[in-house]
């Protein structure tokens, strides 16, 4: 059997690589992802106090500490028995609309949106963030940096620092909103929503008026059937901060609804001999391989899964926007819902349909009256010992988990992180996506490599938290072994 | 000139968190002299967030560990230009994000105020996939180097 690897990953941590084995008639037989460990989590909490987890899982790692900080303050809300004020929920809900809005405006200008906007056989050097710029204008460059450093601006002033948060507290916040900052951030809110609807605007542009792209988005080796997970409010709308976990399955109707302090009645970790990954899928739907179909427990947590578990958009124009995503891709309505879409590159679109949602959702907050209420925090009157908080991280659902004794010092940790989630249907769309470029007896070229890679890109994947050592030579490299493993074919080319 | 030293790493992730100990070392160093022209800060980021960091000021030292083909604990000083000659793929610091140098172009493309001077100190390292807050003992050697040659390249030019 050959094997093919992608290593590292373009424009993703540059630690991770794509592993694909070619049967003897040089076609795709498997793939996979292989992604660095990292070791000694649980045994460098456990003797702390607990009231540091909050700053000790923002610095896991350097994309999204945000979404620690505020799965960590929630899992200590549960572990001390205390319900935050009102006014504190919202605050959290303001500086995470904030995360959000900078967190998926990157991801498309930078990662996501080169592909389309430059074309997937664009040369490697040029796909990225500058290519976009001299394509469609300076403009577009000032405008992304103007919107992160907004709302960087909006996470300082609620979380206390820029990049890593402090002011989660359990019951609570550690400051209230003042009416001058309350202004200035609604302000900041109304240019979000602008610049969601630009960015969706760009996408209709670009991506919905070239056939090819619509094509590609639909296209088989892109699609794959399977359940869909995401946090819902009361209406079953689309929240990010809090809510209760839905699965949906491949035809839309619900298969679970639960409390996410119940994920362990429902989701279980499969181990393969070839990695020390873990699979995490539906346990009672149960493990089939990696395979898509109903009876197949793989499930995926994503932006365009949240869509799918959801009945819709909790605002106005993001509710707009989430409609014409649907309706344009062939979704059904049935009980006056939509059936989910599974054409992996939506995810694409997903994501910046939840940028427009975040960005009115945030403006509805710093509207609210109570939002300058300046009482921030609820006092904890109960002896900690368990808890679990949960939030949708952009990557996927985050779940932080914590035992400690009567003194609140850890005994236990556990972290289910957003990616985590998507392991198993990441490897079945980077088998699906090769099976469909890469075929008997052609060669494999960088643009068919970029093709796989596209497949795995549109889920934002956060290798493990990992590490941000800098990098020396860092090639895209495809090896080939032949069955007894020596290198017959190597294959490499500087990317971005 | 203002000058911003930042600490690149993980600090809870063993020797990632090198460039970090070495910006509090050069934070403490400089307590008791007045340089309101210094700001020394840490973080975890790279590309867009790690370039609009930089935004205002004059000079910028970068200090990060350094994983390929290096000793751990030894040390290289390099520019800007050596990260663009290393590797045109340079992802400093993060995933999620554009590396360093496309972000720099891009910034100085839309007018973004800029340092003029970039240096990196890249400290050889060996472990970064246990979490620990404490480096190994041979990268922990190469801090005071490190903080020294910062500090003497902060005091050469003002």
């Amino acid at each position: 059997m050959k094997r093919v690897t992608i290593d590292p990953i373009t424009r993703l941590e540059g630690h991770g690589k794509i592993e694909i084995f070619l049967n003897e008639e040089g076609e795709v037989a498997n793939a996979y992802l292989q992604i660095p460990e990292l070791r000694g989590f649980e045994q460098f909490c456990v003797g702390r106090p607990a009231e540091e987890m909050p700053r000790i899982t923002n610095r896991i790692c350097g994309v999204c500490p945000e979404a620690h900080h505020m799965a960590g303050t929630k899992a200590l809300d549960a572990l001390f028995h205390v319900e935050p004020t009102s006014v504190a929920k919202k605050i959290r809900e303001v500086l995470y609309s904030a995360f959000y809005v900078t967190d998926h405006t990157v991801h498309f200008y930078a990662l996501g949106g080169p592909d389309f906007v430059l074309g997937p056989d664009a040369p490697p050097a040029e796909r990225n963030i500058l290519g976009v710029v001299h394509k469609v204008g300076l403009e577009i460059g000032s405008q992304v940096i103007e919107c992160r450093m907004r709302n960087h601006h909006v996470i300082q002033m609620l979380g206390g620092r820029g990049i890593h948060p402090v002011a989660g507290l359990p019951g609570g916040w550690s400051k209230a909103v003042s009416e001058e900052e309350r202004q200035e951030i609604e302000e900041i809110a109304r240019k979000n929503v602008e610049f969601g609807l630009f960015s969706l605007q760009l996408f209709n542009d670009v991506v919905l008026s070239n056939q090819d792209y619509v094509d590609l988005i639909v296209s088989d080796g892109y699609t794959h059937r399977i359940y869909s997970m995401g946090t819902v409010d009361e209406n079953n709308h689309v929240n990010f901060y809090d809510g209760m976990i839905r699965v949906v399955d491949p035809e839309g109707a619900e298969f679970a609804k639960y409390h996410p302090s119940e994920y362990p009645n429902h989701i279980a970790e499969r181990v393969e001999p070839y990695s020390y990954l873990k699979f995490p899928y539906l346990k009672n739907v149960g493990w089939k391989g990696f395979e898509d179909g109903m009876e197949s427990g793989i499930y995926s947590a994503t932006p365009l899964s949240r869509l799918n578990a959801a009945d819709g958009m909790a605002t106005p124009k993001a509710q707009e926007a989430y409609e014409k995503l649907y309706e344009t891709l062939g979704s059904e309505k049935v009980n006056g819902n939509y059936t989910p879409v599974h054409h992996q590159l939506a995810t694409h679109w997903a994501r910046l349909v939840e940028l427009l949602y975040s960005a009115e959702r945030m403006l509805e907050l710093i509207t609210d009256p109570e939002i300058t209420d300046p009482n921030v925090r609820a006092p904890i009157t109960e002896t900690p010992d368990e808890g679990v908080g949960s939030v949708e991280a952009p990557r996927g659902t985050l779940t932080h988990h914590y035992w400690t004794d009567e003194n609140g010092i850890l005994t236990k940790v556990n972290l289910v992180v957003g990616t985590t989630n998507n392991n198993a249907p990441i490897s079945l769309s980077i088998k699906k996506a090769a099976k469909a470029v890469i075929k008997k007896g052609e060669e494999i070229n960088n643009g068919m490599l970029n093709m796989i890679e596209m497949a795995f890109r549109s889920y934002d994947p956060c290798m493990s938290c990992a590490t941000h050592s800098l990098p020396g030579q860092m090639p895209l490299v495809v090896t080939i072994h032949d069955a007894e493993g020596n290198v017959v074919e190597r294959v490499s080319r500087h990317v971005d | 000139m203002r000058t911003l030293v930042i600490g690149l790493g993980n600090p809870i992730l063993t020797d990632d968190g090198v460039g970090v100990k070495v910006a509090y070392a050069v934070q403490d160093a400089l307590a008791s002299s007045k340089r309101n022209d210094v700001t020394v800060t840490e973080a975890s980021v790279g590309g867009l967030r790690l370039m609009e960091m930089m935004m205002g000021y004059d000079r910028v030292i970068l200090i990060d560990a350094l994983l390929h083909d290096a000793m751990p604990g030894t040390v290289q000083r390099m520019t800007l230009e050596d990260l663009r000659t290393i590797s045109p793929t340079q992802h400093s610091t993060c995933a999620h994000d554009t590396n360093l140098v496309t972000a720099l172009n891009m910034g100085q493309q839309i007018g973004l105020p800029l340092p003029k001077e970039i240096t990196i100190y890249a400290v050889g390292v060996e472990n970064v996939t246990y979490f620990g807050d404490e480096p190994t003992p041979a990268v922990a050697k190469a801090i005071p180097e490190v903080t020294a040659a910062v500090l003497a390249e902060l005091n050469h030019k003002k």
